[in-house]
């Protein structure tokens, strides 16, 4: 966490209600470059209303969103331009189903970076090899299981060269055998310096990769840290508690 | 991961599809039925039945040509009623659903009478020509409605993947909704081309020469009308079950990708 840089994101004060469900209560939080963050708590606690608001899937009720310094929600800001900055993998995978491996990868670099479908596929498949499935780029994501379909959305969200990657429990929707894998690339990438914030339940993922461990609940962010403090010495009961349940 | 979503079908000819073994004998017996009947009249009986279907053979031409026309055009306005009425915009959505509301509240023949004579009172548009206006602005609105449809039946995860990744929403539709909501579309396009064949013969009251008016000036003529309107009736069904089962290959062909 260097301190010496402008946050890459800053979130303030920021408000979020679904009807009478207030899902984000004046939350604020920051993420600088490289740096690592992983949002924790029960369902229903926000963090994957306060990861999708980040790039505006959500729009936010009050507050500003600073993304690479600009205000996500300022009508002069080009949210589609700054997307692409921000890679998004979900829970449900959402490859383009009619689309091959290959398509899927190389299908937003072309139309919108205008890069050549030759330099686009070079690409695609450097990315599927560090993903490590190379040899499915010709098949449909209907034939893929599911853990290659998200190591496959996760190489799509590379494809735009993002500057932060998104993860809205990548490993939710995945056979227990599988989560593995998947983690296993999220942990390359973090390796590689990516920025990454990462909404999981997969608390071994949070040890190790983690710079910083935010957790919430009912909207609000209750407590953050290292993950050594925070495993370890939670300050709050409610996140005591959390911890005792899950771990 | 999601369920396999099926569109309201509504009226039209049944498709076979090879699951439904019933549906395909019924198919079967049907074809070889009308066409063994038509066969037969004309064999056994050449000296009423083969004048009228020399006769009839010119309204056949001008039905497919009412319905190819009226298809085409009826996709495109269904398109952009469809657009508009998934459309974010309260202005545009508001449009296309007044347009849907209206039209399907007037019966085809009113709308087809009231299109045809007010085109001819102020245009002086050809006969034919506003009896495919009238049928293509009819089935655009029901067409309207099986794209919407289509275009909502698309997992939201979709739109929300495209949109993460940069694309606007002109391109999330064009590049990732539609190319996916063709393959849920098309069954029941298919049943709004067959209903629109069978409902062209609507147009025979407006003075255009279909297979039914051609039939009616023939049983005028020669009073006989129930070997004219025996030979009209068996020809409408083979065409209505040849197309059916042209649906059902496109169908099967379309559906090469799995869905997830």
């Amino acid at each position: 966490m260097s301190a010496t840089n402008a946050p890459i994101v800053d979130i303030r004060h920021v408000h979020k209600s679904f009807g009478s469900l207030k899902a984000l209560n004046n939350v604020s939080m920051s993420m600088s470059l490289g740096e690592k963050v992983v949002i924790i708590g029960p369902s229903g606690s926000g963090k994957s209303t306060l990861l999708r608001s980040i790039n505006k899937l959500e729009t936010v009720d009050a507050g500003t969103i600073i993304v690479d310094g600009h205000d996500i929600n300022a009508p002069t800001t080009d949210i589609n331009k700054l997307r692409m900055e921000l890679g998004m993998v979900f829970q449900s995978f959402n490859l383009f189903p009619h689309k091959t491996v290959l398509e899927n990868l190389t299908l937003a670099p072309m139309k919108l970076k205008g890069m050549s479908k030759d330099v686009a596929e070079t690409m695609a498949l450097k990315l599927l090899d560090k993903v490590g499935i190379k040899d499915k780029a010709h098949q449909y994501p209907s034939q893929l299981s599911g853990g290659q379909q998200q190591r496959v959305a996760i190489a799509r969200a590379l494809a735009m060269s993002p500057k932060i990657m998104l993860f809205d429990e990548p490993t939710s929707a995945l056979d227990p055998e599988m989560i593995g894998e998947v983690l296993d690339v999220m942990v390359t990438l973090a390796k590689e310096g990516m920025t990454m914030a990462v909404v999981t339940h997969e608390m071994g993922f949070a040890r190790e990769v983690a710079d910083r461990v935010v957790f919430m609940d009912h909207g609000t962010i209750i407590e953050q840290g290292t993950p050594e403090h925070f495993f370890t010495s939670p300050e709050h009961e409610r996140t005591k508690l959390f911890l005792s349940q899950i771990l | 991961m999601t369920e396999t979503r099926t569109i309201d079908v509504g009226e039209g000819a049944a498709i076979p599809s090879k699951s439904d073994w019933g549906l395909f004998n019924a198919w079967t017996i049907s074809i070889v039925g009308a066409v063994g009947a038509i066969l037969y009249l004309i064999l056994t009986q050449p000296a009423p039945y083969k004048r009228i279907i020399y006769y009839l053979a010119d309204g056949v031409v001008i039905t497919f040509q009412v319905t190819v026309m009226s298809i085409l055009c009826a996709c495109c306005i269904g398109l952009i009623v469809g657009l508009g009425r998934v459309s974010k915009n309260k202005a545009i959505n508001l449009v296309a659903s007044t347009y849907v509301e209206i039209i399907r509240g007037i019966p085809l023949l009113v709308q087809l009478f009231y299109i045809y004579y007010a085109l001819g009172r102020f245009l002086n548009v050809h006969d034919l020509t506003a009896a495919i206006i009238a049928m293509s602005v009819c089935y655009g609105a029901y067409m309207g409605e099986v794209f919407r449809a289509g275009i909502t039946a698309i997992d939201k995860g979709q739109t929300e993947a495209a949109r993460s990744l940069g694309f606007n929403t002109k391109q999330t539709m064009f590049l990732v909704i539609l190319p996916q909501a063709w393959r849920t579309i098309l069954p029941p396009v298919g049943n709004e081309f067959i209903a629109l064949l069978k409902d062209t013969s609507l147009v025979s009251i407006l003075a255009v020469s279909d297979l039914l008016r051609r039939g009616r000036e023939f049983s005028s003529e020669t009073f006989l009308y129930f070997e004219t309107y025996t030979m009209v009736a068996l020809v409408y069904l083979v065409i209505t079950l040849i197309l059916s089962k042209g649906v059902s290959f496109m169908e099967a062909r379309l559906s090469h990708y799995v869905r997830h």
